[in-house]
Parts: C-alpha cells; structure tokens; sequence
C-alpha cells in the first residue's frame, strides 16, 4: 500500500477527530485527507510525475502535511527543506535533487522565488482553497513498496548534508516498529515542536497519524513557556526532544517547577542526553516515563531504545534494536564486541534506506551489504545493552588516548550552571589534540561561574588527559538546523584563531 | 551619569535595534525591520537567539529576567523588549 494509505488508514475510525491542532485551529482526518486531495491536483496540474521530486518547504502546517502526503499518493518523492536553512542551501539541495515542484509556505515564497530556475513550479497555501472538491483516489495494492518515499537531508554535523534515499518500505517499517517499541495508542497527543523536515519529528507525525492519534504544532521552541503552556492547554500527553531541546527546559525554563496532568510520554532521541540531565528529567516529570533513543537518518529514524523499565539499571545506554531492528557492535575484524571493547555500531533492517542519493561513493562507504555503518563508536555490555562512546568523527587523540568528547560533555554538564557543552579537538604540538571545551550557561544569576572553577571540577572528576586547555564561554553554541552543534564549525573557528 | 542614563532610556530601542542587526542578523546596516515585527514571524531570530537576547538585555539593562518571563509578550519584537526592559530596570 502506498503509505499516503498507510498513514491514512485511521481516518476510516476516527474521521471528524482532530489530527492536527496548529494555533486555534483543530483540523480532523477527513479535513486532512480534503486538504491532501487538493494538493494532489494542484500538483497533478503542475504537471508533477511519478519518481519526480518534490520539494516541502514550511512550518510544520497542515499545509506541509498535506503536501507531504499528496507527494506520497502521486508516487512521486518528497523532499522535505530545513525552513531556517538559507536560501542559498535551499538553492543547492533543490538543485542537487532536480525538484521538479516545491510546496511552499506563502510566508518563504518570495525569499525562495528568485533561487529556482524558472520551470520548477511553486504550489502555496492557495491550492488548499479552491472550491470544487477533489476526491482522493482509491488505494492502489499493487504499488510498489521498493520506490523512493522521500529524501531527506541528513542534519549535516559534518560539514556537508547528505541527501538519504528512503522508501515506502522503509517508511512503513519504522513506523511500526516505533508504534510497537513506545506503545501508541490512538489516545496520544503529541506536543511536535521539531520540524517534520528532520526524521525524529517526521516520525512523530508518521507514528501519530498510523495509530490515529493527534499532534499539536507548536512552531517555535524559542519561548519554551509557550511550549509548556501548550502542554497543559491542550492536554498533550507526549513530547519528544532533541538533547538542546531538554537543556533548555531543564535549566532555562520553568519545565521542572510545573505539574503536567496529562503528559505520560517523553521521548528523547537526536544525541546523547548526558545522564546527569536524563536524571533530572525524570526528577521533574513523575507522572511521565522517559524514552531515551537512538536513531540515523539513513535509517528513516529510530534505531534503538531504552525501555523505561531500564532506565534506573542501563542509564546511559542507549538500549537495544527496536523490534524489526538487528543492532550489533563489531570491532575492525567484524567481530561482535566483548563487553567493554569499543567497536562500531552495525544496524540491518527494513528500514534502512537503500543509500545517498546521487552519491555512490558515500552509499559504498556507509551501506555495506545492506547493512548500515553508523559511524557511531560502542561498547556492550554484558547483557548485550548498547553504550555510545562517541562519534568516529568526535574522537579527540590527547597524550596519545583516544578521548570521547561525549564524557567530558557529560561531566562539565554536572553543574547545573552550565546548559550546553562541545568539546573538540585542535592540533597541539604537546599533546597531540589539546581539549578545547565551549560553554553555554544558564540566564540569570548563575553567570558567576567562572571557567577555572568549571575547569577545577574538571579536575576532579576527569583524568589528566581528558582535561580542556581552555574553557571558552560563549552565548550560543552553532547549531544545526536539528538543535545539533555543529562541531567541524566550533572546529574551524578554533583553528583560525589559533592560527592568527 | 544623570545623561547617560537619560541617553540610554532614549536609546533602548536604538540599542536593541544595534545589537539585532550586528550580533544576530551580522549586518552592519540599519535594523530593517519596523519596531514591532514579529521576530519570530520574520524569521529574524531562532531559539538560540532568544537566549542570546535575554543576555543581552539582562546585561544592557542592568536587570534578570526570570524564565516565566521570556514569552513571546515580552521578547518577540524590538518594541516589546524595550517595553520589558523599561518596566524591569529602575535605571530607565
């Protein structure tokens, strides 16, 4: 089945409940699939075929899940756009993959016009009201599971975005496996304040839609109050973050003084959150169960979990495959790890995407025999619970160790002072890679931390080689679109200044 | 100390409008933007951002802004932060 059909099967059940809450606007499943159908015609007479790529570029909207689904039912690929990319990235990732359409909010339609040749179309939100009513075609069961879904741009913390190949099969597979990992029902409502064009918020949107549940927009996670206010107004009863995202709420918000009725599933994935702030996130939230997980973009999304019941027992893991998912560890001789020796995490399954678009060269590299090398380096334990230790590309060589930037991280993010942390590496004659660590701190009275008293603590909890040569304080940390930091940039700032 | 003061009450705009333009949007330019643009709705500012303008008109101003004051009311355009720091600091 095409999962345009596959994500609308719940409308039969649940036709005039609301699938979509954005702002004083509540919008049920049969609005939904109305609005779908309009923008398959208007895509229809834009001339869009099938295996065609169309790109979405927007705020989560009914609109952009329309779009996303109408793209679906064509048989043509969805190319979901980072909405606070620039529009010179917007330019080279349409390019790159040949849109032939681009759905776009009304509100980005005159900073993207003039980046797009002439004959790729733009459909806006003025394709939701046309008057005549169109009729959303039957499902077709012959379709084609092995054809492209999607491409989705991965969240580029190396220094240039890769364009993932991902299927309807993919898609469809992840789904279930995320709906029998968490438990759904068609009860939740999911608080989305990630953007649909990154994979954890699109399968927020993919899981919810399945299991007939609803989501409520909420577009900016600038003013988290606004958020948390939602979570209460609108009885939301799930919320998934991203590490910064629960940085942000647990030392800059009023997230832990409130008392959430309704809210009985986080969901935490996109990074390591540092143990230190998962305790404090199940601290504040009693009535909810935390989901700590781990996922790829070249694997649609979710790779593993850790199941609540081991949060208390495997904290800091990040749990095991989620159902349909074959995680293993495997050192430089393909050999599955002994507990405590660190090797790379290989993952199969129907959802791994078939490889980069337009790039064999990365699809060889990473996709070997259909299985997908993370790039993530683990241990196991002896229960087979799987520990990141760091990115391959994150390791910082220092007095001849290889020293995860992850734990230093963790450690400086004990003080509750101190709301996010990056740890990189730069060419030291001594030491092979001196330790630079950049900070953010909390607003407020808490900007008295000094950097040699985050540097003594440091030196109390961290072996020698482990500690920074320097504290850099700073605003703001660069992040990716995704709330990722962006360390080859931190990087690249270091060197240059160092240099100069 | 009595005109700096007066010059900064007079200039709170002015210098929310500088300190946009130079440390968030890196221009060297005017603001340009009216004064009650939506920050977020422009897509003049990100999360990031917003703590990044807290620390500013904390350290500007002379005032702390607790969380359950950083809404959208008081900080989502030039105008309203300049209402917001006016009513916080007993400097202006």
């Amino acid at each position: 089945m095409n999962t345009a059909d596959y994500l609308l099967i719940a409308k039969a059940e649940t036709a005039s409940k609301p699938v979509l809450i954005n702002g004083d606007q509540a919008y049920s499943y049969e609005a939904l699939q109305h609005a779908a159908a309009m923008l398959l015609h208007g895509l229809q007479h834009a001339g869009v075929q099938p295996s065609d790529r169309i790109g979405i570029l927007g705020a989560n909207s009914l609109f952009w899940v329309a779009s996303y689904l109408a793209i679906l039912k064509l048989g043509a690929v969805a190319v979901p756009l980072a909405t606070v990319a620039s529009p010179e990235d917007w330019r080279r990732n349409q390019t790159f993959v040949q849109c032939r359409a681009i759905c776009v909010e009304q509100k980005l339609k005159g900073k993207l016009q003039h980046m797009v040749l002439s004959d790729v179309a733009l459909l806006d939100e003025s394709s939701l009201t046309q008057t005549s009513s169109k009729v959303w075609p039957e499902p077709d069961p012959t379709f084609d599971l092995d054809r492209d879904a999607a491409i989705m741009f991965t969240s580029g913390t190396t220094a240039r975005p890769r364009a993932v190949r991902v299927t309807h099969r993919n898609l469809q597979a992840n789904t279930e496996s995320i709906i029998a990992d968490l438990g759904l029902t068609s009860d939740e409502r999911m608080l989305v304040v990630l953007p649909f064009y990154y994979c954890f918020g699109l399968s927020l949107l993919h899981t919810h839609l399945r299991m007939g549940g609803s989501l409520a927009l909420c577009n900016s996670f600038a003013f988290p109050e606004t958020a948390l206010d939602m979570i209460e107004r609108l009885s939301c009863t799930g919320f998934a973050g991203v590490p910064s995202t629960f940085q942000t709420l647990l030392r800059n918000s009023s997230f832990a003084r409130r008392n959430f009725k309704t809210l009985r599933k986080i969901q935490q994935a996109g990074g390591k959150l540092p143990v230190a702030l998962v305790d404090e996130l199940i601290a504040a939230t009693p009535g909810a169960v935390v989901h700590i997980m781990y996922g790829q973009t070249e694997a649609t999304a979710r790779l593993s979990s850790l199941l609540p019941e081991w949060l208390n027992t495997k904290r800091g893991s990040i749990g095991k495959g989620i159902p349909g998912v074959q995680l293993r560890v495997m050192n430089e001789a393909g050999d599955d790890v002994q507990p405590g020796e660190t090797g790379e995490i290989i993952a199969r399954g129907a959802s791994i995407s078939p490889g980069y678009w337009n790039d064999a060269e990365a699809t060889v590299q990473k996709f070997i025999g259909g299985a997908l090398h993370t790039g993530d380096l683990a241990t196991v334990d002896a229960d087979g619970f799987i520990i990141i230790v760091d990115r391959k590309t994150d390791f910082i060589k220092s007095f001849g160790h290889r020293v995860s930037s992850q734990q230093i991280e963790a450690c400086v993010l004990e003080l509750v002072d101190v709301v996010s942390a990056a740890a990189i590496g730069v060419p030291d004659d001594a030491r092979g890679e001196a330790i630079i660590l950049f900070i953010t701190l909390r607003t407020g009275g808490a900007m008295q931390l000094l950097t040699d008293q985050i540097a003594a603590h440091c030196a109390q909890r961290l072996p020698r080689h482990m500690l920074p040569r320097n504290v850099i304080l700073l605003d703001a940390l660069p992040l990716n679109p995704n709330g990722k930091v962006i360390k080859a940039e931190l990087k690249k700032q270091c060197v240059a200044l160092l240099a100069a | 100390m009595e005109n700096l003061e007066k010059n900064i009450e007079e200039n709170t705009e002015e210098l929310i409008r500088q300190y946009i333009s130079k440390d968030i949007l890196y221009t060297d330019g005017k603001y340009p933007y009216a004064d009650d643009a939506s920050l977020l709705d422009q897509g003049i500012i990100d999360s990031m951002n917003v703590l990044q303008l807290i620390l500013f008109i904390e350290k500007q101003f002379g005032i702390s802004v607790p969380d359950q004051d950083v809404v959208p009311d008081h900080f989502d355009s030039v105008s309203r932060m300049a209402a917001y720091a006016r009513s916080k600091s007993p400097r202006l």
